[in-house]
């Protein structure tokens, strides 16, 4: 199904282009991806001038910082900022996933204490999921909440998320009870970050953007800092995933870097640029149907793990042929002078690892499509 | 002679040879000298084992792969065929491709890529009807370091009027071309391994991510492409398809070290953990020659 988008959604997206293609914003854009080794952005002017107009939380209630449009509107900004070269990992963490987690499943009390910042562009947040020995399988993290008077007390480390530097508190995944059923007794915790109890160090990476490993010492949360239930953080993944994994970042990630491709390939890449073109287009109606599923408030799992998996396979994939086709030149990163591309070629490759690894990987996409789509036994 | 040189690479060194030539970014470590200290130690002790005689010297380029070795050895190794008569000794050079012009006994051109520009004696700049040798070091030479993915030792050398020590005629890519595609054999085989290894020993739902078919019959696929390229590269008529020996071996590199990367998840991203230098420098290294696509034209 090709995306349908009506005259008004049409021109809101020329009016979010015609704001990101601003001289000012474009230079914005090109220093952050410029910033000397070990530094990264946090978030930019550019975010603030969308908050301010009610769209980077387009979606959102318009008391909550959004203007009260569907998720289709936020799509469209989604799709736009990535396919302009905004920095978009500070803004998906922040708004898209735990803002989005917030605004389904938070309390009145939590969303007018953390939405408004996170809709104007003016404040942040991350994922504390993954541990050092957790990543695909959650069920097992090992980090604690133990009761506490009225509240908990958080115990453990948390590794391999991004932007804490920048973030104000953290979507925290945290046992409460244990149980024959390892997905139970999981909780999702609302965790300030930069206070007593705390420790922030970086874990240095190929991408541009430093992991951190946190240490949660025993810090104290209180009841009302619960997202959800206490122990049904798992239900709460089941609402939020939907939006996480509909592949719209990483097909407008693939647009970007095979529209640098095509303008730089050599003559002889004719057919092969073609293939990854169908894909690029493939991948993209298959992240709108997810768009279009969740507008019509209908999620379909096995849609969003192949969105998941096609779309960031094929970001991957032109990546890493934007390397075999255009050789050493694609290498230089947006530091080097003679960089072609601003660098995108550079950044996406060294990027493209993750993105089959993050929201759920590859592997994880496949063993459900072929136990949950095709039936075989798991 | 690669045995002996197999040995050197053992133990303590191993590590600090992988990282020769990576330059930190941001995270600290071992610096830029302490780097460049490595490598001149290391030339030295290949330089004092016969690795500049040339003879057997696809075996050597595998074993330089498999350590992740960086440096001007095997630029070196086709300078000295490329220019037979002169005096080298035991100097490291640098291949400079690109075309350039000459007049009275000068050349003038930019080339980029270049590595370890900053740390040989001697250029060879390649790539047109004749070949030049020039004396690194003269004040005609500008050299610029490259930010690139490979975080390596790359150059953009510009000569600008820069006198010619030796003219030969234009290199023949054969016998570097055959060595490279060893040397990706190398690296792809030591990334295979870091990825065997840790399919071994990471556990996930209760037991070692590698006792999942998917991707155990993954590792075996790959180890049997690595099986057979290493076939190619050592077959005696390496040389009359080297091209597109090295375009396969190129291929396998980026495809090997994309899939570690996949196996190791998150851990394999970090700067400490060596599956994103593989990833990084199977980029690098296989293009140094051409893209695959170049390789695969119809050879002059």
């Amino acid at each position: 199904m090709t995306p349908v988008f009506t005259p008004e959604q049409e021109g809101f997206r020329q009016e979010v282009c015609a704001l990101l293609c601003e001289d000012a914003v474009r230079a914005e854009i090109a220093q952050s991806r410029r910033m000397p080794y070990g530094q990264e952005s946090g978030l930019l002017d550019v975010h603030r001038r969308l908050g301010k107009l009610g769209w980077l939380a387009i979606n959102w209630p318009e008391r909550y910082g959004g203007s009260g449009a569907t998720i289709v509107e936020k799509a469209i900004v989604t799709e736009e900022m990535i396919r302009h070269g905004v920095p978009e990992n500070v803004h998906s963490l922040g708004v898209d996933i735990v803002g989005n987690a917030i605004n389904l499943m938070g309390t009145d009390e939590q969303k007018d204490r953390y939405l408004p910042g996170l809709a104007r562009g003016e404040t942040t947040a991350n994922v504390l999921f993954s541990e050092p020995d957790v990543g695909s399988d959650l069920g097992s993290l090992a980090t604690r909440a133990e009761p506490d008077g009225d509240g908990y007390r958080l115990t453990g480390r948390k590794i391999y998320n991004m932007k804490a530097q920048h973030s104000d508190f953290a979507l925290c995944a945290a046992r409460t009870s244990t149980g024959p059923v390892n997905y139970a007794g999981i909780t999702l915790f609302l965790v300030p970050l930069g206070s007593m109890g705390t420790v922030v160090e970086p874990v240095w990476n190929l991408s541009e953007e430093r992991f951190d490993l946190i240490t949660l010492d025993g810090i104290r949360i209180g009841r009302e800092d619960v997202l959800g239930e206490v122990d049904d953080g798992w239900q709460v993944l089941n609402r939020v995933l939907p939006f996480e994994r509909t592949g719209l970042d990483h097909s407008a990630k693939a647009e970007r870097t095979l529209a640098a491709l095509r303008e730089h390939a050599p003559p002889g890449c004719e057919e092969r640029l073609a293939r990854l073109e169908t894909r690029v287009r493939a991948a993209r109606l298959l992240a709108w149907r997810c768009i279009a599923n969740l507008h019509e408030g209908k999620p379909d799992e096995i849609h969003s793990a192949t969105a998941k998996w096609y779309t960031s396979e094929t970001a991957k994939e032109v990546s890493v042929a934007a390397v075999e086709l255009l050789g050493s030149r694609a290498l230089l990163d947006a530091r080097d002078p003679d960089a072609i591309a601003d660098g995108v070629f550079d950044a996406a490759f060294r990027e493209a690892p993750g993105l089959t690894l993050a929201q759920g990987s590859s592997e994880i996409m496949l063993y459900f499509v072929a136990t949950s789509k095709l039936g075989l036994p798991s | 002679m690669t045995t002996t040189i197999a040995e050197f690479f053992e133990g303590d060194l191993a590590p600090l040879v992988r990282r020769m030539a990576d330059r930190p970014r941001g995270e600290g470590g071992d610096t830029d000298d302490d780097r460049r200290e490595t490598r001149a130690m290391v030339w030295e002790g290949l330089a004092g084992l016969g690795a500049l005689d040339g003879t057997d010297a696809v075996s050597l380029a595998e074993l330089l792969g498999s350590v992740l070795y960086q440096g001007p050895l095997l630029d070196t190794l086709t300078a000295r065929e490329l220019f037979p008569d002169a005096d080298l000794g035991q100097a490291p050079v640098a291949l400079a491709v690109g075309s350039y012009d000459d007049q009275d006994g000068t050349i003038s051109a930019r080339c980029d890529f270049v590595g370890f520009a900053a740390e040989v004696d001697h250029f060879a700049v390649v790539g047109g009807a004749r070949s030049a040798l020039v004396q690194a070091g003269h004040p005609s030479i500008t050299t610029r370091r490259h930010e690139e993915t490979g975080r390596g030792e790359l150059y953009r050398v510009d000569f600008a009027d820069t006198p010619v020590t030796t003219w030969a005629g234009p290199v023949a890519w054969e016998g570097a071309r055959v060595r490279q595609a060893a040397y990706l054999v190398g690296l792809t085989q030591a990334a295979l391994d870091h990825a065997v290894d840790y399919a071994k020993t990471r556990r996930q739902f209760g037991r070692a991510i590698g006792a999942n078919q998917a991707l155990s019959f993954r590792l075996a696929e790959m180890s049997m492409h690595v099986d057979a390229a290493r076939l190619l590269v050592h077959d005696p008529d390496a040389s009359g398809h080297a091209a597109a020996t090295l375009a396969a071996a190129a291929d396998l590199a980026r495809t090997v070290t994309t899939r570690t990367m996949q196996i190791h998840g998150a851990a394999g991203m970090r700067s400490d953990d060596d599956a994103q230098l593989y990833y990084r420098r199977a980029a690098a290294e296989s293009v140094r020659l051409g893209t695959p696509s170049q390789l695969r034209q119809p050879q002059e």
